[in-house]
């Protein structure tokens, strides 16, 4: 699981509507893969992120290369997209499992594919 | 603007002109030609476009596209395409000098190889002095012979006159090589339901799938249309509510289909989850919605809960010490989910969640003898763009593309028309008795007409009548 699909997550359970993002990480394994840096997905994606929360996952797997908020010439600024492009894309989380700070329900992350589904009582 | 030539493969007669307009858009190529013109039987088809560069943008990434070329020349026999081709004596001297081949293409019939010769030879006018060279040319020529599809049925070769000529040069050709490389065939990875190759490029292209878009599919099963939309730059991502077909099996999975086609930089994720209950924290964010729902040929159809009429109780029980949901081997029941439902869950997850002009590509299968175009579910924000039938005799399925086209309210729910057709169809009775329920639930409307669509009861008949 990448830190883009990380960030458009939120815990999901019954009632569950409050402080219910971002989904904590925890006793996670993570691993850097290159990708393509291609600075026209990042442009338009930019704006869906939510920023402070991606930047505290980034820091707690240890990535403090982020701004704490996002430069005004973002768009065209590729030594500001290539930060971007590392923490967002090639930063894979490939065991672990997200907790809501709400609920504490635990989604767990298995080689890379988070489990999102809900037990019967949750929905 | 300059007219040219395209040549349509005849493959997926009804899915060609949708990928065309498809096409058009992506590439931003300013295209005109006459609908009226345009013939499902027919491989050929005289377009507008303001130039090659243009002409060739515009079909690099077809499917259904063998080639498109400039247009020299048209007429209904021989001696009209020479007169008609005499009056391009402008373009003629920059060929001069310049390798070239000329090869002859029949539609409808076969021409021996001396007649071929006889005609290229006829085009001898032209003057061009370069070297033939039949292998790498710098240009090449093609007189292509449009003999109809009607008469080559009864009548032997030979026997009788093509209906049209072209003469062409050739542009470039589309990418009907990527069928071959996309082929389930090949393919490390395959599910019961892995959309074949030609069909699931044809649908990143109605999807506009290209460099710097999203697209997803929410139930993506093994991943088939991961890998065509992102082959073509998109970024995508997947979701299904059965975990085991995304992991696959030892060393076959999505993952190895991903490292098999080097997709890994663009197929972003896939998530287990039930589409009813999904965990997206966000709206107006995908650029397109590529899917092929479970309608329950080949897997039925499931969501998250109990059958309504099962005994066992929903109360947390416990294992070994363990409540039973917290345990690593916990799999929630799950309830088969209607395709009606599925349809109407489909429209109204499309309507939140794409951005405004975002596509929505799907498959709807429908029972020929019930379908007809009204049939097909509506949503307030979501406007029709193409409807393509593939044909499997009595059913059929159908690829729709929408495109959102107004932001989403509260209150605004999809819309399955339901009609009628006979009071002792048991099976269809309960199904819409359970559709009817939702709508109720769903909107505050008065009675519905009673109508059944094409795709009513689907499943049902479809292992019930044929």
């Amino acid at each position: 699981m990448r830190l883009i699909t990380h960030n458009m997550l939120q815990c999901h359970v019954k009632n569950c509507n409050d402080n219910n993002f971002p989904l904590r990480l925890e006793e996670v394994e993570v691993e850097l893969v290159e990708a393509d840096f291609q600075p026209e997905f990042l442009q338009n994606i930019i704006g869906k992120l939510e920023w402070p929360a991606f930047v505290n996952t980034a820091v707690q797997l240890g990535n403090t290369n982020l701004p704490a908020t996002i430069p005004d010439n973002a768009k065209d600024n590729e030594e500001f997209l290539k930060v971007l492009h590392t923490a967002l894309l090639e930063t894979h989380v490939q065991q672990g499992k997200m907790v809501c700070p709400n609920c504490s329900h635990v989604y767990p992350i298995k080689d890379g594919i988070p489990n999102m589904l809900l037990a019967e009582h949750e929905i | 603007m300059p007219s040219y030539l395209v040549q349509f493969a005849q493959s997926h007669d009804e899915f060609r002109l949708p990928e065309f307009e498809s096409l058009a858009v992506i590439e931003n190529v300013n295209v005109k030609f006459n609908r009226d013109e345009y013939r499902l039987d027919r491989p050929f088809l005289k377009v507008e476009i303001e130039s090659d560069e243009e002409a060739a943008k515009l079909v690099k990434r077809a499917i259904l596209i063998k080639s498109i070329y400039e247009l020299w020349g048209e007429g209904e026999n021989l001696e009209e395409l020479h007169a008609s081709v005499r009056e391009t004596s402008d373009r003629w001297p920059h060929y001069m000098g310049k390798s070239f081949k000329f090869s002859v293409t029949a539609f409808g019939s076969t021409i021996v190889a001396k007649k071929s010769l006889e005609m290229i030879n006829s085009f001898s006018f032209l003057g061009f002095d370069g070297d033939i060279d039949m292998t790498n040319p710098q240009f090449q020529f093609s007189i292509l012979v449009d003999f109809g599809s009607e008469r080559s049925k009864y009548m032997k070769v030979g026997t009788f006159e093509a209906e049209k000529m072209y003469l062409g040069k050739l542009v470039t050709s589309g990418s009907r090589d990527l069928v071959n490389r996309y082929n389930l065939k090949k393919r490390n990875y395959l599910g019961t339901t892995s959309m074949d190759a030609e069909l699931s490029l044809i649908m990143a292209n109605q999807a506009l799938a290209g460099p710097g878009k999203l697209v997803y599919d929410p139930f993506v099963g093994t991943g088939s249309f991961l890998f065509t939309c992102s082959h073509f730059g998109a970024y995508t991502l997947g979701s299904d509510i059965d975990g085991r077909q995304i992991r696959g099996k030892g060393k076959s999975s999505i993952k190895s289909n991903i490292a098999q086609y080097d997709l890994g930089d663009r197929v972003l994720d896939t998530l287990t989850f039930d589409i009813c209950h999904n965990p997206w924290r966000i709206d107006n964010w995908l650029d397109a919605i590529v899917t092929d729902p479970p309608y329950g040929v080949r897997a039925g159809a499931k969501k998250l809960g109990r059958k309504e009429n099962s005994k066992k109780q929903v109360s947390l029980r416990t294992y070994e010490g363990l409540p039973m949901h917290e345990r690593d081997d916990y799999y929630p029941p799950t309830k088969p989910y209607e395709m009606s439902e599925v349809l109407m869950d489909l429209l109204e997850f499309s309507a939140r969640q794409l951005r405004l002009g975002g596509r929505l590509v799907y498959w709807l299968p429908t029972i020929v003898d019930e379908y007809s175009n009204e049939d097909v579910p509506q949503h307030p924000c979501m406007k029709l763009i193409s409807n393509s039938e593939q044909n499997f005799g009595a059913w059929s399925r159908r690829l729709i593309t929408m495109q959102k086209v107004a932001e989403a309210h509260q209150g605004e729910h999809a819309t399955i028309p339901v009609h009628h057709h006979s009071e002792n169809d048991v099976t269809a009775n309960r199904v819409e008795q359970q559709v009817r329920m939702r709508e109720e639930e769903s909107t505050e409307e008065a009675e519905q007409n009673k109508q059944q669509p094409g795709h009513y009861a689907f499943r049902e008949k479809y292992f019930g009548v044929f």
